[in-house]
């Protein structure tokens, strides 16, 4: 029910208006404008209502928790909230659109382990940082272009060869870092931009959740996405190439996961860890991605809630660290949370349909 | 538990350099003699001849089976194998668990008997698991050594730190320090049996002192960033704290970067922890760090091999016995070389080369 609804929102970008009937021409073009213009203006309501019953939760939590202990609400917790969020808020941006055309990237914490040790391999080699930036960015493309190219070239389900990567892109980190932390950069201009000012890792997040927003909800290859993922025989039917669409997410999926490491070492940790990030990034970016309103099985979703869904999951676990629950509750408790937040979010979803039919 | 006599600061750093410069000296001698030239353990020697005055031996092969495969912790001890694998001709190989899941330890530890290996390294990381597997290999001959994390059952000897007592002299120190109020202990995932018994350990110690010391757990979880921000999540929660000690190598980076963010250590808080990340011993320098406990984890590595190896060549009459690799604090005054350094022994550098003390 609310993937047909939501589907038929997410394509409302591309409305199937054939011409009208030519003798009642007049009559058929005003009321074919008044219905899509009613029709787009429903969808783009249930999109922000999709996004704000999680915007619900999020705030529902955060009154909680500042109730319980005034630090919640303070500047420097929102810097930490904010870092809980950034990584995973960023790695979900690229994972909403992979999901959205059917497909998913199981590797992408692991390629977030990587990407900072071409980039340091790259430097040691001589090159400016911004050069090996790139350098750094291409290696991650190139797990994407590898994830791409087995799925869609070779007909492998992306479950599989995501899995196949995470191993082989996790073996490869070890074996380049030495098994060892190695120091991040701390100077330069690039650096401070990356990572250097006190919120610039969460700048980072909200900049690419609005331009992968925009790229999903205006933009041809957003539309191609969602055609892809919600029925792939009628997209390759109307010529889109969702070989190619698919790959390109694969891509970006990659390149966010890998842009997310080198800003997350650099931010954060001020070392690049070979074993950060890894499969618990990577199920908390699903997991934020699932909780933000994207369908598992592909053809709709919304990076902005992905975004928020990352939020309900960082407040979550800093909330219940600052109030100081002990080591061995905490997981119950993060786990009831969890279900709860999202018993809560779907029961809103319910109302708000409920609301509209009647 | 039983508590041990421990060296005491000084003495055992003092020891500790002696020791560098003897393997140092060593890895200069095999760096000379081009022994070392292939990684992973695998490096291809007739068994054993010119090595001292031994005799020829067999080229035996040794299995490590590990519990965190890929943590970074364990980089040194895979050195100290290799490098006892070079001296002595023989090979290892280093497998198990990347995540601490015992059927899968238990699992490597069978094939490595099925296969008829020479000797097993392991960490007892569960006090069940492994104790059907030890029996059998030492049935068919085959030496067993726990190293790193150990319980009580049939295996040789023990390799390690004795988890619990370095914990129960943590928690001395941190009573030492703090005195009173409120203390965390902060554990990057509780139950687990290579830092559980510090926290134990930790938790025994400050209530046999008496000292008003309201100590509270808290799982910072796995994976370093993670842990960082779970640490200063706390830390927002609860500024009245005196003192945050943790018991593994990532909280202890942790605590260490936000006690330096808050400027906590001049404002009288107390911290320390475990194990010799280079971000650790760079905090310690700096102050915002009281202590981090170095446990040699190169010695884990090249001690087991060198304990198996003795135990094949007499015949199973030298039998490997029973080492505390060590309780060391490291603090502002003695982490200068640390830092200085890059070697083997800590991991920071794959490179062979002789540090002179």
């Amino acid at each position: 029910m609310a993937t047909r609804q939501e589907r038929s929102a997410g394509s409302a970008t591309q409305p199937p208006a054939g011409p009208p009937p030519p003798s009642d021409r007049a009559m058929g073009r005003a009321g074919n404008a008044v219905a899509r213009a009613a029709f787009t203006g429903a969808s783009a309501g249930l999109l922000r209502m999709r996004e704000l019953s999680v915007l619900i939760v999020v705030v529902a939590l955060s009154i909680y928790f500042a109730v319980s202990n005034p630090a919640f609400a303070s500047a420097q917790n929102a810097a930490v909230i904010a870092s809980f969020t950034a990584s995973a808020a960023i790695i979900a941006a690229g994972e909403v659109m992979l999901l959205v055309s059917g497909e998913l990237d199981l590797s992408v914490g692991m390629t977030f382990a990587m990407t900072p040790f071409i980039l340091l391999w790259a430097m040691d080699l001589g090159a400016p940082f911004i050069v090996a930036l790139f350098v750094a960015l291409a290696g991650a493309a190139l797990v994407g272009v590898v994830n791409g190219v087995v799925t869609v070239g070779l007909g492998v389900h992306s479950f599989i060869t995501t899995l196949g990567t995470l191993f082989l892109v996790h073996g490869v980190t070890l074996i380049i870092s030495g098994s060892f932390p190695k120091p991040a950069p701390s100077k330069g201009f690039v650096t401070q931009v990356l990572g250097g000012w006190p919120w610039a890792q969460i700048l980072w997040a909200i900049v690419i959740v609005i331009v992968m927003h925009a790229v999903l909800t205006g933009t041809r290859w957003g539309t191609y996405t969602i055609a892809t993922g919600g029925n792939p025989t009628g997209a390759s039917e109307a010529g889109i190439k969702i070989r190619r669409i698919k790959m390109r997410n694969f891509i970006a999926c990659a390149v966010l996961g890998g842009f997310a490491g080198i800003v997350e070492g650099i931010h954060v940790t001020q070392s690049f860890d070979p074993n950060a990030g890894g499969n618990e990034l990577m199920f908390t970016a699903i997991a934020a991605a699932v909780i933000g309103g994207t369908a598992l099985a592909g053809g709709s979703g919304t990076v902005i809630g992905a975004f928020l869904g990352a939020v309900v999951l960082g407040v979550l676990r800093n909330g219940f660290t600052l109030q100081g629950i002990s080591a061995n509750t905490y997981f119950v408790i993060l786990g009831v949370a969890i279900i709860a937040s999202m018993v809560l979010n779907t029961q809103l979803s319910r109302f708000r349909r409920e609301a509209k039919a009647g | 538990m039983p508590e041990q006599p421990l060296s005491g600061t000084d003495g055992a750093a003092a020891s500790r350099r002696n020791l560098l410069k003897m393997l140092g000296a060593g890895g200069a001698v095999l760096g000379s003699s081009g022994l070392l030239a292939a990684c992973g353990g695998q490096q291809e020697q007739g068994g054993g001849e010119g090595v001292g005055n031994f005799p020829s031996t067999p080229q035996f092969e040794f299995v490590f089976v590990n519990h965190v495969t890929t943590n970074e912790f364990f980089t040194p001890t895979r050195y100290g194998a290799e490098d006892a694998c070079a001296i002595l001709g023989c090979k290892y190989q280093w497998t198990g668990s990347e995540t601490s899941e015992a059927a899968e330890m238990v699992n490597a530890m069978n094939a490595a008997i099925s296969r008829g290996v020479d000797g097993i390294a392991v960490s007892l990381v569960d006090t069940k698991a492994f104790n059907g597997p030890t029996e059998q290999a030492l049935a068919k001959g085959i030496p067993v050594v726990a190293y790193n994390a150990d319980v009580d059952n049939a295996r040789l000897g023990y390799i390690g730190q004795d988890l619990y007592t370095s914990g129960y002299e943590m928690g001395k120190r941190i009573v030492d320090l703090v005195g009173e109020g409120k203390v965390a202990l902060f554990i990057a995932t509780p139950g687990q049996l290579n830092i559980q018994p510090r926290i134990d350990g930790a938790v025994d110690a400050i209530k046999e002192s008496g000292a008003p010391i309201d100590a509270k757990e808290i799982a910072t979880g796995a994976e370093v960033p993670e842990e960082l921000r779970r640490i200063e999540s706390w830390y927002l929660g609860n500024k009245d704290v005196k003192g945050m000690f943790a018991v593994d190598a990532g909280s202890t980076q942790g605590v260490g970067q936000v006690m330096d963010k808050y400027g906590l250590h001049d404002k009288g808080v107390r911290g320390g922890g475990y194990d010799l990340l280079p971000k650790t011993l760079e905090l310690i320098q700096k102050g915002s760090l009281d202590f981090t406990i170095d446990q040699e984890p190169y010695q884990q590595g090249f001690l087991p091999v060198l304990y198996l190896w003795m135990y094949h060549l007499s015949g199973g009459l030298l039998v490997p016995p029973e080492t505390n690799t060590g309780l060391v604090f490291i603090t502002r005054e003695t982490v200068g070389p640390f830092l200085r350094t890059e070697s083997r022994y800590e991991g920071s550098t794959g490179e062979q080369k002789y540090i002179k003390g």
